[in-house]
């Protein structure tokens, strides 16, 4: 099971792996009892069912909450309590009737034999594979019973944690975050593995994070893709980009990979991973020369431009730039003038380019750019990178009470994670905050108490999280692991107790996204089958054991229907943005938020009131004021491995769904051919992948999609199929996130490996 | 008339949202695609299990090797034959051709499953269910587009890449010729085949690191 640096070669030549321990299990008969066993559904819903007419269906208005750009409309198609199939909403010009290959697997995502059915409990131990099914009602008294204990022995329930993230963005689905506080000061995974060193820069730069309208790219005269990739990841987006590029705008794509966007681009400029804020900064020193640059509003609206360009004068040399890069300088002289001359234009910054131990300085550099070159504030400009603006709900379901008496912890205040945690008057105490992006090493090195119940909510933690031999250790020494989830992923085979979760067509729920300007209305279209409970249900049941063993031990309400805490959470904030009177209106279809361009009246929540350029609060918290070219990590092994978001799946969600094994069967390491030539490796081959981390053996394909000395997996999880790319990757941080988020971001793509054919 | 798809492979991501709103909308059994998206450039094709014989449309190396493997597309489904082999074969009148639009629908309540539409296809769309013992192909959603809608791969495309016209439209002359890049489509075989391809391109400029 371990891959540590010497077992690696006995690896490869014995093929010892993960996938043959399952085997070793599948044999003894340990696996066969919980797949295939009590958790098997009945007949699924398959062949062909007619398309009936508009009228013989009931239609509800439904929400894809999956983290993504898109956050897509849905209406719902029900005949006779069964979903027959989704659309987009039409009401939506973002959605615009469409869902995406993923959304369009929802029917089959909630009727998959392969769903979780009921409670279970392994109780051979962890990943022992040894399952019983237990009932709802001793799930509750296990979990009720044993955070009792922890905090009769503990003298607080610090011991008590909980990761959850970005499985299910829904507003009510922050009840979870809720549950925890109800119980007490608790032990939070804090953080945001995502986008956290992007938010510090934004924040650090303009004071906030908001990006324009999506919608009003297709009004942009220039759009540079940097480091993102719409055509895969957020498919409806690419509408605007086409629509711009028809009007003649020109659309660049900057990017390591030649991704799906690069191929549809007017322009693809390949550049070395890890360089883009030495590109952005050199882009900007070149307009500046060529007196390009937006005088006025600099003066009029930021703060430190002129040391801002004396560090440019002095620091940054273009044939520098041009080396390091990789970019030969007349093209980025090119791009940078064109981009300058071009009104309005616009850039959009992928998650992706600040996953490196660089990160934020790189969105830094770039959003200084667009600053110099007056695009901020800018109808169809903008600094793209995503927003919460839209994100003012009252988080009830979140904000509970502590029950009385409850002590928690005192050192020094922590993170508090992408959305507030609550409103709480000033207390003694607070949640003990752990570092989500090290979830391993701070479950195992949490001392005092030291942490002896994790749960795990809308999180695939070992598909998501890294360093996966320490995460094994980590829930082996924990007392209990609960994941509540809607299929039997990897991290459920480390749990003690699995809850069955409801999918969002089985509850109500709202929800807004990070980066267009939609509200909808989630209804239940059905009924929650087999024993799936939302996650507020959970909670409510776990209240009220808890208050059954001991009175007041718990404040979350004992009964709670999702519908009534969806209702709670809107308030005239939210009616008056999105020109509504009541949520009820929602059932007419999605709305859109007032028009507003950010940062149009130039007042900036920095603490200058203007972009800055200089940044105490950069200065204070890493050590550079301002956005200023910082190396990238160096290499500790031959290949740097980059693991882009797929279209397959969203992060570990829908590529274990029938359907979508239809279309993408099965992962792949995608390989330039130079480098495949120099190891003998054919197209088809399998191939190990492998570093100081773990091993994958996967499969080969050939294609100077990427860059020689990169190598490319995408990040997902297979239903049948151990591949898991965050085995190759440790858990070093990025530069930025700590401000914003609590901590910092990952190095995703500063990862190194080699490989060798099988 | 005659409906046929205009895939527009200029714009076309590649995405498989068209092939799994038809799955979404009839819920295909496991193995069985309507709509396929293949990729423009790569070597060999994945050719469908379930088709019986050898299909007529050979996928070949595209000229244009310069375009990449996964970043080029073209979007098939049945082609709606203004001479469909699979109506001729039928023995017992599942398949029938719709007279007003052209539509090549395939009945599966008559439907005794003997596989000769699944032969005859030169496209391979007639796709063989063995779980139901019946053939089952693309309707060009003819119920929905009865009820006022249109189909749900056109419906469900997040950029337009996919249109339903009319083929004998004087608007859709230009593209009458136009097979997918690369493909022998077989675009005049005898059952002619309607659907139509705006071919795709690679952006105008494109820069990659020197090796290295």
């Amino acid at each position: 099971m371990s891959y540590s640096k010497e077992n690696v070669e006995s690896i490869v030549n014995n093929g010892l792996s993960r996938r043959s321990f399952l085997k070793g299990l599948a044999a003894s008969g340990v696996l066969s009892s919980f797949p295939g066993g009590i958790l098997q559904a009945n007949e699924d819903l398959n062949t062909k069912i007619p398309y009936l007419g508009e009228k013989s269906y009931k239609t509800f208005r439904n929400a894809c909450p999956r983290n993504c750009y898109d956050t897509c409309s849905i209406k719902t198609y029900v005949k006779d309590g069964v979903m027959q199939f989704i659309e987009g909403a039409t009401e939506s010009t973002y959605t615009r009737g469409g869902c995406c290959v993923k959304g369009n697997s929802y029917v089959k995502r909630v009727y998959s034999a392969r769903r979780l059915k009921f409670p279970m409990m392994q109780v051979g131990g962890k990943g022992s594979g040894n399952w019983k099914r237990i009932s709802w009602d001793q799930a509750m008294d296990i979990i009720a019973k044993k955070l009792l204990e922890m905090k009769k022995e503990d003298g607080t329930l610090l011991g008590a944690a909980l990761t959850k993230y970005s499985g299910n963005f829904g507003i009510t689905h922050y009840g979870i975050e809720g549950m925890f506080n109800s119980i007490g000061y608790t032990t939070r995974l804090a953080g945001t593995p995502c986008w956290p060193a992007g938010i510090d820069a934004q924040n650090l730069d303009m004071g906030d994070m908001w990006c324009n309208d999506p919608e009003e790219m297709k009004d942009s005269k220039f759009i540079i893709l940097w480091g993102v990739n719409p055509a895969s990841n957020s498919i409806h987006s690419m509408k605007y980009i086409y629509e711009a590029k028809k009007k003649g705008a020109k659309v660049v794509v900057i990017d390591p990979v030649f991704t799906e966007a690069a191929s549809k681009a007017s322009q693809y400029i390949q550049i070395k991973a890890g360089t883009d804020g030495l590109l952005a900064l050199g882009m900007a020193k070149i307009i500046i020369d060529a007196n390009l640059h937006d005088q006025k509003w600099l003066d009029a609206n930021s703060k430190g431009y002129k040391e801002y360009k004396a560090y440019l004068d002095k620091e940054i040399k273009l044939d520098n730039v041009s080396k390091i890069t990789g970019i030969p300088l007349a093209m980025i002289k090119e791009l940078a003038l064109s981009f300058a001359k071009a009104k309005p234009a616009t850039i959009w910054m992928g998650y992706g380019m600040q996953r490196h131990t660089n990160g934020g300085s790189m969105i830094r550099a770039i959003d200084a750019f667009v600053a110099v070159s007056g695009n901020i504030g800018k109808y169809a400009g903008g600094a793209r990178y995503g927003h919460l603006n839209t994100w003012g709900f009252n988080y009830a379901a979140l904000s509970m009470p502590k029950p009385e008496g409850s002590v928690g912890y005192t050192g020094p205040e922590g993170a508090k994670g992408d959305v507030a945690q609550g409103k709480d008057a000033k207390s003694n105490y607070t949640d003990r905050f752990l570092n989500i992006n090290k979830t391993a090493r701070e479950l195992i090195n949490a001392k005092e108490p030291k942490v002896r119940l994790l749960w795990v909510a809308c999180k695939n933690v070992f598909a998501q999280d890294f360093d996966r031999n320490q995460l094994i250790r980590a829930f082996q020494q924990l007392d209990l692991v609960v994941v509540a989830d809607q299929f039997f992923n990897e991290t459920a085979k480390w749990a003690d107790i699995v809850l069955p979760v409801a999918t969002q067509f089985e509850e109500y729920d709202v929800n807004v996204s990070y980066w267009h300007y939609w509200l909808t209305l989630n209804e239940q279209a059905i009924k929650p089958l087999f024993e799936v409970k939302s996650d507020l249900e959970i909670a409510a049941m776990l209240s009220k054991r808890m208050n059954q063993l001991q009175a007041g031990s718990c404040t979350f309400p004992q009964s709670v229907d999702t519908k009534a805490m969806m209702v709670k959470e809107f308030n005239p904030g939210i009616y008056e943005q999105f020109g509504i009177k009541s949520w009820e209106e929602l059932k007419n279809g999605p709305v859109k938020a007032k028009a507003v361009i950010p940062y149009a009246d130039g007042k900036f929540k920095t603490p200058s009131g203007k972009f800055e350029f200089y940044s105490d609060k950069a200065l204070e918290l890493f050590g550079s004021a301002l956005p200023t070219y910082l190396e990238v990590r160096k290499p500790y092994d031959k290949f740097r491995m980059t693991s882009p978001h797929s279209r397959w799946s969203l992060h570990s969600q829908f590529q274990n769904l029938e359907w979508m094994e239809d279309v993408h069967p099965e992962p792949y390491v995608y390989i330039n051919p130079d480098d495949a030539e120099a190891k003998m490796v054919k197209e088809g081959d399998t191939v190990a992948v492998f570093n100081k981390q773990g091993l994958l053996r996967v499969k080969a394909k050939l294609t100077d999609n990427v860059q020689a000395g990169t190598v490319l997996m995408y990040e997902q999880w297979y239903n049948n199929n151990i591949y898991n790319v965050n085995e190759l990757i440790d858990d070093t941080s990025s530069d930025m996130g700590a401000f914003k988020t609590g901590a910092p971001g990952v190095a995703l793509h500063d990862t190194f490996v080699n490989f060798r054919k099988l | 008339m005659q409906k046929a798809f205009l895939v527009d492979g200029s714009i076309c991501l590649g995405c498989n949202t068209c092939a799994m709103a038809c799955k979404n909308q009839y819920h295909q059994d496991k193995g069985i695609l309507w709509r396929k998206v293949r990729e423009i450039g790569a070597e060999e094709y994945h050719i469908d299990n379930n088709n019986i014989l050898p299909t007529l449309v050979s996928y070949q190396k595209a000229p244009t090797a310069e375009m990449p493997m996964e970043r080029f597309y073209f979007s098939l489904a049945c082609n709606h034959c203004e001479n469909p082999a699979c109506v001729a074969i039928c023995p017992v009148g599942a398949h029938t051709k719709d007279p007003e639009t052209g539509i090549c629908k395939h009945d599966q309540t008559i439907c005794i499953g003997c596989g000769g539409c699944v032969k005859a296809c030169p496209f391979g769309a007639s796709k063989f269910n063995e779980k139901m013992g019946q053939a089952e192909k693309c309707s060009m959603c003819w119920e929905r587009q009865a009820d006022g809608k249109t189909t749900a791969c056109v419906q469900s495309c997040p950029v337009g890449a996919i249109a339903i016209i009319d083929l004998h439209d004087p608007k859709y002359k230009e593209y009458a010729n136009a097979s997918p890049i690369g493909i022998d489509y077989a675009i005049n075989a005898e059952t002619k085949p309607t659907t139509r391809f705006i071919h795709p391109s690679m952006p105008k400029e494109v820069y990659r690191l020197p090796k290295g």
